[in-house]
């Protein structure tokens, strides 16, 4: 089963199909990840030794054993790029050695429809994508700082000569004069911040897999930066 | 070394013989006709050579009836299936667009007459075993 990969972005190329075209890729480093928790809907679904929960109840009290609450909902955690030791919180490091992991940079969930397949501490690699011919790709897209609409929406630009004054880039009007409703329209589009979002790019061509290497050549551009993190799973659109 | 630069170097051509500008050639080059598939040569004279990596090209110039062809050609593409040096060319730029307002005899270079050199010097970490085409999936 498919269940998802946290990958690096490492930047883009292209390719050569044996029939001589040319194939834009972008080369993702895709785990390998090591499962952290697996969450359940219920915590009777889970395995035995994962029904205890600790909880800190202070310096004095200590900490207490009691029985894990019900996730309400089933998904992998899985975490990605380590990091060493001095660099992690004492509550990361107690989290990820639960599952015979080092500590990690990148935590994220893959939510699943029923009970996962994958027991905590496993690890996932770009293998189980073997099979997956197309995924999608959610990432963080690149900062613009404060854009203008002409960058930000495609709004045209305005004439350069003719009288223009000092016009080129505004964005027009954005009212109205003779009607019942009046001032600027909730949700114009104007200037502002652009970039740094959550941006999923569906329906990517998996053309290559380096299993060996860790690698996934997706075809066309994903969000962000290079070394920018990305979480790639099947693509929803293509069962 | 950069990993994408790694890969790119993985998938180039190592067995292309190395040419230059200002270099006549015979491009060997597939070319499909229908459902079939043949081999074309092409002639001419190298007048420009671009790109880095993988996306390495090169711009072939011929005169037909006395019209400028130009063909340009990826250096690294599965299409290519030889490049033979006819005739090393004397050459004081890296583009000879020059030629192209040149008909006739004009248009010869004087030919270098050095040793012809042998396969392309690879960078530093190439592969140098049969590069693995792409595959599709």
């Amino acid at each position: 089963m498919t269940i998802g990969i946290l990958g690096k972005k490492l930047g883009m190329t292209q390719l050569f199909q044996p029939d001589g075209t040319w194939v834009p890729v972008t080369v993702v480093q895709a785990g390998p990840c090591k499962v952290l928790q697996v969450k359940a809907r219920e915590a009777s679904e889970l395995p035995e030794e994962h029904r205890q929960a600790s909880t800190n109840r202070g310096r004095k009290s200590g900490k207490l054993e009691r029985p894990r609450r019900d996730d309400g909902y089933y998904a992998v955690q899985v975490g990605f790029d380590e990091k060493p030791e001095k660099a992690s919180s004492k509550a990361e490091l107690g989290h990820c050695a639960k599952a015979g992991a080092a500590p990690v940079r990148l935590i994220k969930e893959f939510r699943t429809e029923s009970m996962p397949s994958v027991a905590q501490g496993e690890d996932l690699t770009v293998a189980q994508f073997a099979e997956v011919k197309r995924v999608d790709v959610t990432g963080t897209s690149k900062g613009r700082g404060f854009a203008g609409t002409i960058k930000r929406y495609g709004f045209a630009r305005q004439r350069t000569t003719h009288g223009n004054s000092k016009a080129h880039r505004k964005l027009g009007g954005i009212g109205r004069m003779y009607s019942t409703m009046k001032g600027v329209p909730k949700g114009k589009k104007m200037p502002g911040h652009y970039g740094v979002a959550k941006i999923t790019v569906q329906n990517l061509e998996v053309v290559k897999i380096d299993e060996e290497r860790n690698l996934l050549y997706l075809r066309g551009a994903v969000p962000g930066h290079r070394n920018a993190y990305l979480m790639i799973q099947k693509s929803v659109k293509t069962r | 070394m950069d990993l994408i630069r790694q890969i790119e170097l993985e998938n180039m051509r190592t067995d292309i013989a190395d040419f230059g500008v200002g270099d006549t050639v015979d491009v060997h080059y597939l070319i499909r006709e229908g459902d079939k598939e043949r081999v074309q040569v092409f002639t001419g004279t190298v007048i420009s050579i671009s790109g880095s990596g993988i996306r390495r090209t090169f711009l072939v110039r011929r005169l037909v009836a006395g019209e400028g062809v130009e063909r340009r050609f990826p250096l690294h593409s599965p299409r290519v299936q030889k490049v033979e040096v006819k005739s090393k060319g004397r050459i004081r730029r890296a583009r000879l667009f020059y030629l192209r307002e040149r008909v006739g005899k004009a248009v010869r270079l004087r030919q270098n007459f050095g040793k012809l050199r042998g396969p392309r010097a690879m960078p530093k970490g190439a592969n140098k075993a049969a590069p693995e085409a792409a595959s599709t999936k």
